[in-house]
């Protein structure tokens, strides 16, 4: 579970002063599917970053397990997200010049993981996101839906408890975006690893069992998203702001 | 992250940028190249010099002089000394030993014998038929190792000579071995005008190929026997004011663990003595210095390729932001990414290191017979000796330079910010 508690986030000092997250609080169930929903400049990637312990907000909390994060220490922190959390970005950021292996072994180098034990999680990760053939080939060589596959490999490969998506399908076409969200979503309902996707994008937000607006750095509406009706209120509240 | 994993990544980021990291570590490779090849000269120049120490002085031997005064301020007037001396221009002047300091420094305990420095030169060197060449005379020294091409010093008689090839030569014998038991004559200055010559007839009992020592300037003199060599000394300074007066002389210890004992009492009664060793310690300190002037030049190289290492890492901090950026988001610590990157400056020493040393390797094993063939050194003789620890040392101690180059970019990548270096607007 993930509570979010009265996060505020300000940049700048008096005269120009930001308020970038201002007074957030919502809470996430274990295993659950999360759209952060809002236009750029919203706030929505303030609000990953803080509950990723990456940014520190002035004020407020992030209790995950019952472990308030921005209270932790740097050190402590790293090691929360070398092991509990994991990234998938817009643009992939996977490193061209290595092959497939050695960046899905990333994580697993950070988190001090026996060689033994990464060939086979390695291996594993890739398989899942059909890549297990392309375990040699250098990154570079990869199609654009390939690379995000990688990078999802890279993301599940420490067996994290919370996979963060940045605008996940932000750089695909339609038919390999839709392929990344399916691999996504079914290892989101399969592992029941909690799955935060920030996006503007209304379409892919309605396939999340929740979604969070976000607008000027507040929270604007929170919906469950299990029934269809709950969806066209998400698109009403989207064509309101 | 492991410290494995962390110099595998390094490794591996060096590899992605092969021009760059060859033309970074040249630069420290030229300092390595200087440097090792300054250790090798340094180590063969000593090499050489403890080779020519070792054969043309005796361990056991203590070269004995008088305490000359001080003469650092030539504007000062000295005193005046009864005691015989050879005068200089610009009131330089040099002490002499007389027979009284010869006959005190031979009761010193451990002292074999004593050989005062002859110093007499032949008028010249001649034989039936022959034209009549200059030559210096020095006193056979059995101790001596020399390298014989005929005959032999084992049997030295009163009347024989030990001479040079190249007088062999220009003496008229066909070869070596048929100056052997040959008759040659040589000549001696009297000391006063009108004084008629000296003249000694000596049986040739040996010749000696080029000793080391002639190549950086040694005599190559004949070898006369010592008692021979007095007489026609004596001759040559008879009705002199310096009669009977040496610059110096010669003490043989009885062993060798009295030469110091020796040299302490020989300087406690105000003259001046040098062992074999100190000889050998004054060559290797003149060698040390230029050595450590060669080392300076490699230093400087070294100097300049910092420069170079800070800018390629500096630069590769910045074209690798996002990299960083996205191991710092996947939860890798400050410390473990600055370590990346001094490791990719080590890597880069090492690099450097290596290829220096081993071109500097190359290139000193090649020059070394063009360098005995030119300076004449004689056959075995490597100026340029290369000493396995030196490249360890080189190579070690410019890995830990680079990784001192390295820290400064690597601070600027520990403390890059994820969530900026993650922006891709």
């Amino acid at each position: 579970m993930i509570e979010v508690t009265q996060l505020t986030k300000t940049y700048g000092k008096k005269h120009n002063i930001f308020t970038a997250l201002d007074d957030v609080s919502f809470t996430i169930p274990d295993g659950a599917s999360v759209a952060i929903l809002g236009k750029s400049g919203s706030g929505k990637s303030t609000l990953m970053h803080a509950m990723s312990g990456l940014d520190r907000p002035q004020t407020g909390k992030v209790v995950i397990d019952g472990e308030d994060i921005l209270t932790l220490k740097t050190k402590a922190v790293d090691k929360f997200r070398a092991t509990k959390m994991s990234f998938i970005f817009q643009s992939f950021f996977i490193q061209a010049n290595e092959n497939c292996y050695d960046n899905v072994s990333l994580p697993l180098e950070i988190a001090n993981v026996p060689l033994k034990e990464r060939r086979k999680r390695v291996t594993d990760a890739l398989e899942s996101v059909e890549l297990g053939d392309k375990i040699k080939s250098k990154a570079k060589n990869l199609s654009g839906g390939q690379k995000q596959r990688l990078a999802i490999a890279r993301a599940i490969v420490n067996k994290p408890q919370i996979i963060f998506a940045d605008e996940p399908t932000g750089n695909l076409d339609s038919a390999t975006g839709e392929k990344v969200e399916d691999i996504l979503f079914g290892y989101n309902k399969k592992n029941g690893v909690t799955l935060i996707i920030v996006t503007h994008d209304p379409d892919l937000a309605r396939k999340c069992d929740m979604q969070i607006n976000v607008k000027d750095g507040k929270i604007e509406s929170i919906r469950e998203s299990k029934t269809k009706s709950i969806a066209n209120v998400t698109k009403k509240g989207v064509s309101t702001v | 992250m492991k410290v494995t994993d962390t110099i595998r990544r390094a490794g591996r980021s060096l590899r992605n940028a092969k021009a760059r990291t060859l033309l970074t570590s040249l630069a420290i490779g030229v300092g390595a190249f200087t440097i090792i090849l300054s250790l090798a000269a340094g180590a063969g120049g000593r090499q050489y010099a403890q080779d020519i120490v070792a054969s043309n002085t005796n361990v056991l031997e203590l070269y004995v002089q008088p305490k000359q005064d001080d003469q650092s301020d030539s504007s000062k007037p000295k005193e005046y000394s009864e005691d015989p001396s050879i005068s200089y221009g610009g009131g330089f002047s040099l002490k002499l030993l007389q027979q009284s300091d010869i006959d005190k420094i031979e009761k010193i305990d451990g002292v074999e014998d004593i050989t005062p420095v002859y110093n007499v030169s032949a008028k010249y060197v001649t034989r039936e038929g022959q034209k009549k060449y200059q030559a210096s005379i020095e006193s056979f020294t059995s101790t001596l190792k020399q390298e014989y091409v005929a005959g032999n010093g084992d049997t030295m008689g009163a009347n024989d000579v030990v001479i040079p090839e190249a007088f062999r030569e220009v003496l008229g014998f066909v070869d070596n071995s048929a100056a052997i038991g040959q008759n040659v004559t040589v000549a001696v200055d009297g000391a006063t005008l009108g004084a008629p010559d000296k003249v000694v007839t000596l049986k040739v009992v040996g010749v000696v190929g080029e000793s080391a020592l002639a190549s950086i300037g040694g005599s190559a003199g004949l070898q006369l026997n010592k008692d021979i060599v007095k007489e026609l000394y004596q001759y040559s300074q008879a009705g002199t004011p310096n009669e009977n007066a040496y610059t110096g002389a010669t003490v043989t210890a009885i062993s060798e663990s009295k030469v110091q004992d020796i040299k302490t009492a020989i300087n406690s009664q105000g003259y001046e003595a040098q062992t074999a060793e100190d000889l050998m310690g004054f060559i290797f300190q003149f060698i040390n210095v230029l050595q450590g002037i060669l080392i300076g030049f490699g230093a400087l190289a070294v100097l300049t390729s910092i420069f170079g290492i800070i800018n390629t890492q500096y630069i590769s901090v910045l074209e690798r932001t996002q990299q960083i950026g996205l191991m710092k988001a996947l939860g890798m610590r400050r410390r473990d990414v600055g370590r990346l990157f001094k490791f990719e400056a080590a890597w880069i020493g090492f690099l450097g290191g290596a290829l220096g040393s081993g071109l500097a390797f190359i290139a000193g094993t090649a020059a070394n017979p063009w360098i005995r063939d030119t300076l004449n050194l004689g056959d075995d003789t490597n100026l340029l000796i290369f000493e396995p620890w030196s490249f360890v040392a080189v190579i070690v101690g410019l890995m830990l330079v680079s990784i001192g180059a390295g820290i400064l970019p690597a601070r600027k990548a520990a403390r890059l910010d994820p969530i900026e270096a993650l922006r891709t607007e």
